[in-house]
Order: structure tokens, then C-alpha cells, then sequence
């Protein structure tokens, strides 16, 4: 227990009648990459939101970061403390550079750092050049996000969740959709190597070959209920995640 | 159905319970006292309902919250006017395509004719008929013209071209009309009659009766035929509709005609009774946008019933107010509308539907000012002409200039808020209001100097401004714009039109001029570089100084990390919330800055009038600042310059005045018009079409110098 760096217990998410996320309990321990599927629906995506805090009014449970319980923070606290997020539908800010985009979410802004940044020009930040230089976005760090392709607008989404001060975990939802099967190959060897280099991320995706590829541990949620969890090797062979998915799609992978 | 209520809706509707139960033992016992407004208030109450069931037409066809709502009605009911009594038919006013020539020459070569005569005077049937199809016909234009190409496009755009429709209009009314009220003779039998023992106008009930049967037709239109349907379906996903063979297109058209001749009828109805003036059923319609925010934009019925309870309400405040001293006088039944909305925005929260168009087009783009020594060149030299034109130009030209520079301050506090956040605002001249009344009372009155009496005038419209940014930490696009707008209208009749420190002296405000270590610089004191003639240039002086300084601060912003997180949320504020934005407070800090130069803005403006009312500062100067600024250029410091040159009686206007022809008395029609054409064709305004033409014309110059290179080098 003592290596999870994210653990939830209990976690519900209803959606009026709708119970979407169900009495979910899982963990992430440090330095791997956990995976997260399920077929379309199963609240995947839900899960995140609500680990993320975007869902305030429609969740309850636990949500342990490093120990801490942090249930209930709004999404730009629990940015700060480490846990951050990207989106399927990317979510890039548009008009500004990718340099910008990353410049946002590098640091937390008080106050007195956004008085003192007015009236000092800034220093670069480090942290910046540092997740630039890890996802070669170099090159096209003065670019605006609608001017690069689909994979470099995905690893600028990569960048931007990354890139925060002190971040512990990394929650990407459905990063490969979109991408052909070279992009998400690559792609995947991106977020292989970034565990590797002791990053925790958990990668939540309907794309059974990603995630089996890449991932040390994984779980399955179907609609809202977590129904298998294990190695990518047992989750092969198990019957309920061949029966819940790969049986209707197996064909993606 | 109780049950399915939030708490909030659940509390609201006991309150209103309780109310009536109140009422209803009221009435038993003082019939007078509270029965007889409600039959008075159902005849305002009902244009109120009218308007508002137009406003959800239109909304439910293409999404739209047209602020022009009311200015169609205006134009309309004055054409049936007009019919009615001369038979003239008004040519709206067209551009003179030789007008500069004959400015420059000083001849007449082309005079369009302002009305067409369709003989004496016209029976209402025909004339109702034929401002009906003027109505039609404003409708087409409306849709085909301004909110089709828009259909994609951010809700900024939309609402600035509504607001520009209902400039453009109004413009034209006083332009065809005058800015008198017209009367006209009735068309319901009005001599009064006997219900339940109190006595009414029969034509406030014919209007209500017609009211109630437009609702219920609707009702059934939208509710049971293929048509309405249909276009209920497109609302909610365009795509698949379209997909399913309706053609939305056709059916936000005929909703836009529905909706415009529904706004006409209602005027032409209710003028008889009540009379017009061009700007009657705008100001009505901030009621009648409370009563369909009630109703989410989408229920007929709710909006028709929250639009008879503002007319009553108002009716029974009246009266009460009259009856019970110990009421306090705080314009309170003025300022109802916002109140109405608030409450709107608090209980069904920002639960406006949106519709689930394809995409959504870029929003203007706020360039990142670099500086480079072309551009330092270019500023030096900028500052070099306002300099001279400041100090050294004719009298008029001087003028001009005070005026703009102000108008660059007040829209640079837009530039932020509108084009750095993108939260629109359309109370800040309410917000210049307060700084400009505070510093008369600050420094005239209290007689504070002027340093902490500018600073004490500016922070309290900064505090108004936090106040009324509130609501933007729960709502945002045209439900934010709506609200902003009833803010402004509450400010100016709670403070702005009564006696006291953020109001009027008596009839009007006056401020002494500024004067700093014994040196009085106002638009009229003496100054060593005077002419003899005011106004002198030391005020001009000082505002160079001030604008150059809130120009400089400005680029600062947007080059600051502060800026970028605004800009962070302005393109999409959950992920910025993701990457660790504090929305709120970046919100919330925009509108603090914004506030800061709209009050700053005031005080200027207080200044350079010396003497001012409270119109200086309404709601139609808010909206005016608005389309300039959104001219000039919305996200861009370069756009309110350009914006400052274009604002009344500034430098632009002035130049154009003495040198080409006079626009004078066109200024707000020709600015509305360009404000719809900006909106829809050239989102970034003036800058950012020059900023274009410059990149191309740099591109075009070196692609031939190349050629010549290749050419040279060929040879």
C-alpha cells in the first residue's frame, strides 16, 4: 500500500438515475503505468472527472493521493498537489503557443507571483524547458496547437498535464484515440519511456493493443463496476474481459 | 414534479407561494391596495410577455439572445406610424457613393429620397400589413444576412451583432423620425371598463388577450407540428436533424420572420396605448430577457407568465411605495429586471441549453505585442502626432482628441475582460458612471485632493465592478452578457438618477477641475501654450500621459503569466481549471482591471465635461463603448486605439468631419452597421484586418523582390 501513489475507494459517481461509476476501488502504485479499460460507456472517462474533481455534485467516496485524502478539491487544487489530467478531446489552448500552453500549467500563480511577474519579466522556466525538451517539443515550442498534427497536439496535451510543479500522477483519458496505428505505436513508446523514467500515469483506453502493450497492471470497468483487474498477461486470458469485451471488439486489437 | 425539483427551485417556489398567499389576504382586505395594480400591471405586463416569447422564438432557431429584439419592434411600429398618419413610407438611410466628392467639392450631385409617399395618409389594415412585411422582411435580413454566416461562430460574435442590429435601428428611427415620442390613434375599442369593481383601459386587455392567444398558438406550433419539432430537434443536435432530412436552415429562417413580426405586432398594438420613443421597447426588453431566462430561454409559457408577474409586480411596487412611507426610495421597481435575472441566474443556474452546432470558430485573436524597432519607430511616431494634435492642434481638433483618449481607456477595459477572458461585459460605462460621480464627490465635495480623491473614485469602481462579476463565476456567454447588461441598468437607476454620492448633485453632477501642486489643468484653465481658445491642451496633456501609461500596461498583460492564464481561460476554462487555473480568480482579477480602467475612463471623462447627468453614462452608452471597441479591434491594445479615434466627437470622427463630410448625425447608424458587418465578416476588427493587409502587403513585396533576385540572377 505504501507505493500507491493514487487510491481510491469507494467511489460513485450517479448521474440521477444513472449510476456510472460504481463502488469503484483501485490503485497506482509508483513508477508504472496502470491501464484502465472497458467498452464504450463503462464510465471511464467518468472515473477520471471525478478523480480530477469535475464532478463535485455527482460523486462520493475516497481519493487518496500519496496518503492524503483529496476528495472534494476543485480541479485546479489538485492540479497543484500533483494530479493532473489529460482529455480525450484534447483540450489544448488554442491561441496561445505551445510554450504558453505549457507556461500555464507550470506553476501556481498567487497573488504576489502574478504582482511580481508583472512587474519583473519573468524567468524561463525551468520546469518548461525540462518536459519540452523530455517530449522533443522543442521545435515547435513558438507554434500554435492548431498548426500540429493530431500525435503532436496529443503529446503537447502530455506536456501540459506533466509539466506542473510537483507532479505525482498522470491520469490520460483515451490518448490514442484519433491516431492511427504507427501514431499509437509511438505514441506508446513515449509513455512507455516516460515510466521508465519513473513517471506514474494511469492510461485509461478502449484500445485494447495500447494498453496491453504498454501497461504493468490493469483493471477493467464495465458499466461502472471494476470486473477484472491483473497483469496484461492474466488479463488476456481472463474470461470476463473476453467475454465484456474483447468477445464484442476484438477485432480492434 | 415537486420532488424533481432542486432544493433551490424548491425554496423559490414556497417563497412565491407565500407571496401569494399574502397577496390573496391582501386583496380580501385592501382591495385596492392589491388588487387593482395586478389589472394595471397585466397591460405592461403583457408587452413585457410579448417580447419574451419573441426573444425564445428567435433563440430556439439559431441560439441567438438578439439584443435587437426591442429596436425591431421600434422600427416597425414607426413605419406603421408613419403610414398611418403622412402615408410615408421611410427609405432607410443608404450611403451616398458620391458623398465624398461632393464633401471635398462642395456640391450636390445625389440625393436618395428619405421617404417613398404612398398617398395622404393609409387605413391601419393596409399600413399594419405592410410594416408587417417591413418586419418580415428585417427578419430575412436578420437571418440570412447576419446570423446564418454566424452560425459557428463564438457566442461573442452573436451577441455583438445583436447589439449592433439594435444601434443600426435605432439609429435609423431617430434618423427617419427624430428622438420624439409619436403618438398614434388606437386600434382596440379604450374606454374603460368595470372588472370586478375596478375600472381599466379595454385596450390593455384586448393587448393581453391578443398576447395570451400568440402564446398558446405558439405553444401549439412548437409542441405538436412537424415544424416545431423539428425545429425543437435542431436546437438540441443540428446535425442530426439535418441528417434526417429538415432543412434548419429553412427553419431558423421562418422562426427569425416569426419572431420579428411578433416584435412588430407588439408595438403596433401597444402604441396607441403607451406611445414610442426609439428606445421604449429596448429598455423593455431587459425585462422581458429576465422573464425568458426564467423560462430558459425555451418555454413559451413561462416566459409569458414571468413577463405578466415583472408588469404586475412593478404595478404593486408602485403603489405600495405610494401607500407605505417607510419603503425605502432606492429605485428598486426600476432596477426589478435585474433583480428578476439574478434571481434567474442563482435558481436555475447556468443552465442555458447550447446547442450542439458542429464546431465553433476561433475567437479574435489577441496578438502578443513584440517589440521591435519598426514597431518603437512606429509608436514614437503615433505618440508624436497625438502629441502635437493634443497641444499644439486647432481647438476642435484638441477636443476631439480628450475625447478619444478617454474612449482608448474605456476600451482597453474591455480589451481585457471581453478580449483577454472573454466574459462579456456590457455594464462598464455604469462602471465609468461610478468613477466619474465619485470623484465630483471625493474631490468637489469632500474636498479630498486629487491623487487620493481619483484613487478613492477608481477603487470604488473596482469594488462595484467585483460585485457585479459575481455572477460571471457561474455563468458565462450571453447569460453573462445579460445580466452585466441589468447590472448597468440597476447602477444607473438605483445611484446614477437620484441624489447622492454615486449620483446626481440635483439635476446634474458638477466636478472642479483638476489641479495638482497648485496647478489647475482642466480642458478650460489657462496653459501656457494656450491659444485663447478652450479647450487648452494641458488636460489633453495629462490624458496623453494616462493613456500611454494604461496602453503600456495593457501590452504588459498580455505578455505577463497572468495573461496568458487569462488567455488560457478564455480559450477553455476546464482545462485550464485542469492544468491548475483558478478560474475564479482569474475571473475575478479581470474584471477587477477592467473595472480599474472603465472607472479610470469615468473620472477622466467627469473631468473633461465638467458638468454631466446621469445619460453620460446609461446603458446605451455602455453598449455604444461596446461596439466600438469590438470595431477598433476587441483583443487587441492596437484595437482600442483604433476604437478610441472612432468613439463620438473623437479624433477620427472630427478629421473625417472637416475633411471628407460631415457623418455627423450618422455616426451611431454607420457604427452599427459596420459593428454587424465586423461581427460577422472580420472578427478581429479594424486592427486585425490592418495587421492582415500589412503581413500581406510585407509578403507581396517580398515574393516580388525575389522574382526580381531570380530574374536578375535568370539574366
Amino acid at each position: 500500500m505504501a507505493d500507491a501513489v493514487l487510491a481510491t475507494s469507494g467511489l460513485n459517481v450517479r448521474f440521477g438515475g444513472l449510476l456510472a461509476v460504481n463502488d469503484v476501488t483501485l490503485e497506482c502504485r509508483r513508477g508504472r503505468l496502470t491501464g484502465l479499460i472497458g467498452p464504450n460507456g463503462a464510465g471511464k472517462t467518468t472515473f477520471i472527472d471525478a478523480v480530477t474533481g469535475f464532478l463535485p455534485n455527482n460523486s462520493r467516496g475516497s481519493v487518496l493521493l500519496e496518503g492524503e485524502e483529496v476528495f472534494g478539491r476543485s480541479p485546479h487544487q489538485l492540479s497543484h498537489e500533483g494530479l493532473t489530467r489529460t482529455w480525450q478531446t484534447l483540450e489544448l489552448f488554442d491561441d496561445i503557443t505551445v510554450r504558453s500552453n505549457l507556461d500555464v500549467a507550470s506553476r501556481r500563480l498567487s497573488l504576489g507571483a502574478a504582482l511580481l511577474d508583472y512587474f519583473r519579466p519573468r524567468q524561463r522556466a525551468e520546469r518548461v524547458e525540462e518536459v519540452m525538451d523530455l517530449l522533443n517539443l522543442g521545435d515547435i515550442a513558438e507554434r500554435q496547437p492548431r498548426e500540429l498534427s493530431q500525435g503532436q497536439r496529443k503529446l503537447v496535451g502530455v506536456g501540459r498535464a506533466l509539466v506542473a510543479e510537483s507532479s505525482r500522477i498522470l491520469l490520460l483519458d483515451e490518448p490514442a484515440a484519433g491516431l492511427d496505428k504507427a501514431e499509437t505505436e509511438w505514441f506508446g513508446a513515449q509513455l512507455r519511456g516516460l515510466v521508465d523514467q519513473g513517471y506514474t500515469m494511469l492510461l485509461v483506453d478502449h484500445d485494447m493493443g495500447l494498453v496491453l502493450n504498454v501497461c504493468d497492471y490493469i483493471h477493467m470497468l464495465v458499466y461502472g463496476q471494476l470486473t477484472a483487474s491483473g497483469s496484461p498477461e492474466e488479463m488476456r486470458n481472463d474470461p470476463e474481459v473476453i467475454a465484456a469485451y474483447l468477445g464484442h471488439s476484438g477485432a480492434e486489437s | 414534479m415537486l420532488a424533481s425539483l432542486r432544493p433551490i427551485e424548491r425554496a423559490g417556489a414556497a417563497a412565491l407561494g407565500a407571496l401569494a398567499v399574502a397577496w390573496v389576504v391582501g386583496a380580501l382586505l385592501r382591495r385596492e391596495l392589491f388588487f387593482d395594480p395586478v389589472l394595471f400591471g397585466l397591460g405592461s405586463g403583457a408587452i413585457i410577455a410579448a417580447l419574451a416569447i419573441g426573444l425564445v422564438v428567435a433563440f430556439r432557431a439559431s441560439g441567438v439572445i438578439n439584443f435587437g429584439h426591442g429596436a425591431i419592434a421600434t422600427y416597425v411600429t414607426y413605419v406603421y406610424v408613419s403610414l398611418v398618419s403622412d402615408g410615408q413610407y421611410p427609405v432607410p438611410p443608404l450611403p451616398n457613393p458620391v458623398a465624398p466628392i461632393e464633401g471635398i467639392a462642395g456640391i450636390e450631385i445625389l440625393d436618395f429620397p428619405t421617404f417613398v409617399s404612398l398617398g395622404d395618409s393609409m387605413g391601419k389594415v393596409p399600413a399594419l400589413l405592410i410594416a408587417l412585411a417591413t418586419a418580415a422582411a428585417l427578419g430575412l435580413v436578420a437571418h440570412f444576412a447576419i446570423f446564418r454566416p454566424l452560425r459557428y461562430a463564438p457566442v461573442l460574435a452573436k451577441v455583438v451583432a445583436s447589439v449592433g442590429i439594435m444601434l443600426f435601428l435605432q439609429a435609423a428611427v431617430v434618423l427617419r423620425f427624430g428622438a420624439r415620442a409619436k403618438a398614434t390613434e388606437p386600434i382596440f375599442p379604450n374606454d374603460p371598463i368595470d372588472v370586478l369593481g375596478a375600472r381599466v383601459g379595454q385596450d390593455r386587455l384586448w393587448v393581453l388577450g391578443t398576447v395570451i392567444v400568440i402564446t398558446a398558438a405558439l405553444w401549439v406550433l412548437f409542441r405538436f407540428t412537424r415544424f416545431g419539432i423539428a425545429t425543437r430537434a435542431g436546437a438540441e443536435n443540428e446535425r442530426f436533424t439535418t441528417l434526417l432530412g429538415f432543412n434548419a436552415d429553412f427553419q431558423a429562417g421562418v422562426s427569425w420572420v416569426m419572431a420579428s413580426v411578433l416584435a412588430g405586432l407588439v408595438g403596433i398594438l401597444v402604441a396607441p396605448i403607451t406611445g414610442v420613443t426609439p428606445n421604449f421597447f429596448t429598455v423593455l426588453l431587459i425585462s422581458s430577457l429576465g422573464a425568458a431566462l426564467l423560462g430558459r430561454m425555451s418555454s413559451f409559457v413561462i416566459a409569458a407568465v414571468a413577463g405578466l408577474m415583472l408588469g404586475i409586480v412593478d404595478q404593486e411596487l408602485f403603489r405600495l411605495e405610494l401607500e407605505w412611507d417607510w419603503i425605502p426610495d432606492i429605485g428598486i421597481r426600476r432596477a426589478l429586471p435585474f433583480v428578476v435575472i439574478a434571481l434567474a441566474m442563482v435558481v436555475r443556474g447556468e443552465s442555458l441549453p447550447s446547442r450542439g452546432a458542429l464546431t465553433v470558430e476561433r475567437l479574435p485573436e489577441a496578438v502578443a505585442p513584440r517589440i521591435t524597432r519598426g514597431r518603437v519607430v512606429g509608436y514614437g511616431a503615433l505618440i508624436a502626432v497625438a502629441f502635437w494634435l493634443t497641444v499644439f492642434a486647432p481647438f476642435q481638433y484638441r477636443g476631439a482628441m480628450q475625447n478619444s483618449m478617454i474612449g482608448v481607456i474605456l476600451a482597453l477595459s474591455l480589451v481585457v475582460v471581453t478580449g483577454y477572458v472573454g466574459q462579456i461585459s456590457l455594464m462598464q460605462m455604469a462602471l465609468a458612471g461610478i468613477g466619474a460621480f465619485s470623484v465630483a464627490s471625493f474631490g468637489t465635495q469632500a474636498g479630498v485632493p486629487l491623487i487620493p480623491a481619483l484613487t478613492l473614485a477608481v477603487a470604488s469602481g473596482v469594488g462595484f465592478g467585483l460585485i457585479a462579476a459575481i455572477p460571471s463565476l457561474r455563468t458565462r456567454g450571453a447569460s453573462l452578457a445579460i445580466i452585466t447588461l441589468a447590472s448597468g441598468l440597476a447602477i444607473d437607476e438605483i445611484f446614477f438618477r437620484r441624489t447622492g454620492w454615486f449620483g446626481l448633485d440635483r439635476i446634474v453632477k458638477t466636478t472642479d477641475p483638476p489641479e495638482l501642486l497648485g496647478i489647475e489643468f482642466g480642458p478650460n484653465s489657462g496653459f501656457v501654450l494656450s491659444d485663447g481658445k478652450i479647450p487648452t491642451g494641458g488636460y489633453g496633456l495629462f490624458l496623453l500621459v494616462v493613456t500611454a501609461l494604461c496602453c503600456v500596461a495593457v501590452m504588459r498583460l498580455r505578455r505577463s503569466r497572468l495573461g496568458e492564464q487569462m488567455l488560457a481561460v478564455r480559450a477553455n476554462e476546464r482545462a485550464a481549471a485542469a492544468a491548475g487555473v483558478n478560474v475564479a480568480a482569474i475571473k475575478l482579477s479581470a474584471f477587477a482591471v477592467s473595472s480599474f480602467f472603465a472607472a479610470l475612463g469615468g473620472t477622466l471623462h467627469a473631468f473633461n465635461l465638467g458638468t454631466y447627468g446621469h445619460d453620460s453614462f446609461g446603458i446605451f452608452a455602455s453598449l455604444t463603448v461596446l461596439a466600438f471597441a469590438y470595431l477598433g479591434g476587441i483583443s487587441t491594445v492596437g484595437g482600442a486605439i483604433t476604437a478610441g479615434t472612432l468613439f463620438s466627437e473623437g479624433i477620427g470622427i472630427v478629421v473625417t468631419n472637416e475633411w471628407v463630410i460631415d457623418v455627423g448625425p450618422y455616426t451611431a447608424y454607420v457604427a452599427g452597421f459596420f459593428l454587424i458587418g465586423t461581427a460577422v465578416y472580420n472578427n478581429e476588427g479594424i486592427d486585425g484586418f490592418q495587421r492582415r493587409q500589412f503581413h500581406q502587403l510585407g509578403a507581396w513585396l517580398r515574393r516580388r523582390w525575389d522574382r526580381r533576385v531570380e530574374v536578375t540572377a535568370d539574366g
